[in-house]
């Protein structure tokens, strides 16, 4: 419970550097009238630039961290999570053809179809011809690399789909691609935040199947959980969080599939209640310092925030396997 | 023989398509006429020394040399995922020219495409061995996840070079999904040189790889070394993959989708294998390339978007058909 406390710690610190600083930096106390209601121009920055971007990155976060941390529970694979299996780049894709088309759907229920058509996609490909009544369904290392074909497939489409657009369009298509939390506004934080809580309820509701999952499908049966249903159920809720989330800033790369193992280390928790918390708050710990690097590294340019986390992610995701290859895990 | 004829048809036929379609058409008396007696007022003749022809001599190296280096790395590393683009040789190469240019600070001119050559060649060391080909267990899902970790970190480092150069969205694409669209300005003649060695050295070590696939204990008692065999392969693919990177940036899938067609039509034996594939590479990117041109004439996809859009599937089916076991 202290180390949570940490976690929630280390992201009031993180939120106040991010709010303070960047193109024009703010002291604590310029930071603090904002936050209070001030209306000199620091306070402005902090009320209508920085405040609706930082608390996006904050939701996204959280809803990518939550969503990796249930796809490697109930795959029982570190690398199983929305961005490594393709999903995120599912949604994606549909916003983007959504743009391309004019279709005049809210772009969170374009993202959310795109999602779960991508997912559902995937888990049927995956499926073996034999053993298709197995509970297990497909192994994960298969689900995995369906995924990341199914990414790539995605990824091209989306850079066709760029193609077609004007060339403002297009860039700022590219920009939102490799994940944008600029020009956020306070609608956009409402919008996240309403889904957000919908999806973590519906979550807090199957807290009990994942952990009676984790023992095992025959126990789980054995205890009187529907095991298929179940999983259906959670992936379900984990497609929807990052999808909500790509729907806002873009299909950010890595976030989900950090966030769960290095919440855990932070956290030293092992019930899986614990583990989704410890590892929302990481992911909004990652997305904000992320977002923050990816303003203030470099004066007057600002990266997209998916360079930062791929360029962090990446070496992870390289040291992830590395380790799992000395154990002979994988 | 009669495949070898059917091989050829087809890429002549790639040749003459990318040749003569476009947005400008040109009858066939002018087109020899150029190629016999330029006229340099001649619009016609113009366009199709100087854009077209260099453009298609790029699609039938690159073409060539993807398909080649992917049945190299498919056989060495026994894996059917492999590929210059998924491994992420192609964006080590597409990173070290990037960085060049930043360096340098212009825009990337002859001598800075050579930066592919070193890139490429420690991103494919990087992934065979993180993969775990030195000790002779790379797995598919290792080496595809280490390449896809790979290839991901790079792109994502070449697109913040890209912005931070301040280079339009034009710039990003070419050297994040490749083109054939710049391939006048690019070295083509050395580039060319470069990838025939490759082949050539590739040529050469065939029967030894082909031993060396057998198993590393077989083929030690067949005589050859192992290590040398792989760092001769793994020099060719370099020298392969980076020239087609020079040309026409990191063009992905080219390498996995050519391959397992060419097998298939060739037998196992290796050194046909390795010559039909180098033919289809050339064949699908030059039809990939006029698709990509004829489709929304006179806007253009790129090369690299239509290969990506035929590979991404492909790539699925076979990491489908993958047994678990095999995988892990």
């Amino acid at each position: 419970m202290i180390r949570q406390l940490l976690l929630v710690f280390l992201l009031l610190v993180a939120t106040v550097l991010a709010l303070g600083l960047g193109q024009a930096s703010l002291g604590p106390e310029a930071v603090w009238q904002g936050l209070t209601g001030g209306d000199d121009a620091g306070a402005l920055v902090v009320q209508i630039l920085r405040g609706p971007r930082i608390a996006t990155a904050i939701l996204v976060g959280a809803a990518f961290g939550l969503s990796g941390a249930i796809f490697q529970t109930l795959l029982r694979n570190p690398l199983a999570s929305p961005d490594v299996m393709g999903f995120s780049a599912g949604s994606g894709l549909a916003i983007l053809g959504a743009v391309t088309v004019n279709l005049a759907v809210p772009m969170p229920i374009v993202a959310c179809a795109g999602g779960l058509l991508t997912a559902a996609f995937v888990l049927v490909v995956a499926r073996p011809a034999v053993g298709r009544t197995s509970l297990e369904g497909a192994p994960a290392v298969t689900i995995v690399l369906v995924g990341i074909g199914v990414g790539f497939t995605a990824a091209a489409f989306g850079s066709f789909l760029m193609t077609r657009l004007s060339g403002p369009e297009a860039a700022e298509a590219q920009r939102w691609l490799a994940g944008s939390l600029a020009a956020r506004d306070w609608s956009d934080v409402l919008q996240l935040f309403g889904m957000v809580v919908v999806l973590v309820a519906l979550l807090l509701l199957q807290v009990r199947n994942l952990r009676l999952l984790e023992l095992g499908s025959e126990l789980a049966t054995g205890l009187g959980i529907n095991v298929r249903k179940s999983r259906l159920g959670l992936s379900a809720t984990a497609v929807l969080l990052a999808a909500s989330a790509v729907a806002i800033a873009g299909p950010i790369a890595f976030v989900a599939l950090m966030a769960p193992p290095l919440g855990a280390r932070i956290a030293r928790t092992t019930d899986a209640g614990g583990r989704m918390l410890a590892s929302a708050l990481t992911g909004a710990l990652i997305v904000v310092l992320a977002d923050l690097a990816s303003r203030a590294m470099l004066p007057g340019l600002q990266l997209p925030i998916g360079v930062m986390t791929g360029i962090l992610g990446a070496p992870y995701l390289l040291w992830l396997l590395s380790r799992e290859i000395e154990r002979g895990e994988l | 023989m009669k495949t070898w004829i059917w091989l050829s048809l087809l890429l002549c036929a790639a040749l003459w398509l990318s040749l003569f379609s476009g947005a400008r058409s040109v009858p066939l008396h002018d087109a020899v006429q150029a190629f016999i007696a330029a006229d340099s007022t001649n619009a016609d003749h113009v366009a199709l020394l100087y854009v077209r022809f260099p453009r298609v001599v790029a699609g039938l190296v690159c073409g060539a040399a993807l398909g080649a280096a992917g049945m190299a790395m498919q056989v060495l590393t026994r894996n059917p995922l492999a590929d210059p683009g998924i491994l992420g040789v192609n964006a080590g190469a597409a990173f070290a020219v990037t960085i060049g240019a930043l360096l340098a600070g212009r825009a990337d001119g002859a001598l800075l495409a050579f930066l592919a050559f070193p890139g490429a060649a420690v991103a494919a060391v990087a992934v065979f061995t993180l993969g775990g080909g030195l000790r002779g267990n790379a797995s598919p899902v290792r080496l595809t996840l280490a390449g896809a970790a790979l290839s991901a970190l790079l792109i994502s480092l070449v697109t913040a070079l890209v912005l931070i150069r301040g280079e339009s969205l034009e710039v990003v694409r070419f050297w994040v999904v490749g083109s054939l669209a710049e391939a006048r300005t690019r070295p083509l003649l050395v580039m060319s040189a470069t990838a025939l060695a490759g082949g050539a050295i590739l040529l050469a070590i065939a029967t030894k790889l082909e031993a060396l696939a057998l198993g590393e204990t077989l083929s030690r008692g067949l005589g050859t070394r192992p290590r040398q065999v792989q760092a001769t392969v793994l020099l060719a693919v370099t020298l392969l993959t980076g020239a087609a990177v020079a040309l026409a940036g990191p063009i992905a899938f080219l390498g996995l989708m050519v391959p397992p067609i060419a097998r298939r039509i060739t037998g196992a034996s290796l050194r046909p294998g390795i010559l039909a594939s180098a033919m289809l590479g050339a064949t699908v990117l030059l039809f990939a390339d006029v698709a990509g041109r004829l489709l929304f004439s006179p806007s253009e996809i790129p090369a690299g978007i239509m290969t990506a859009l035929i590979g991404g599937p492909v790539f699925v089916l076979i990491a489908r058909r993958l047994s678990p076991g095999a995988i892990a």
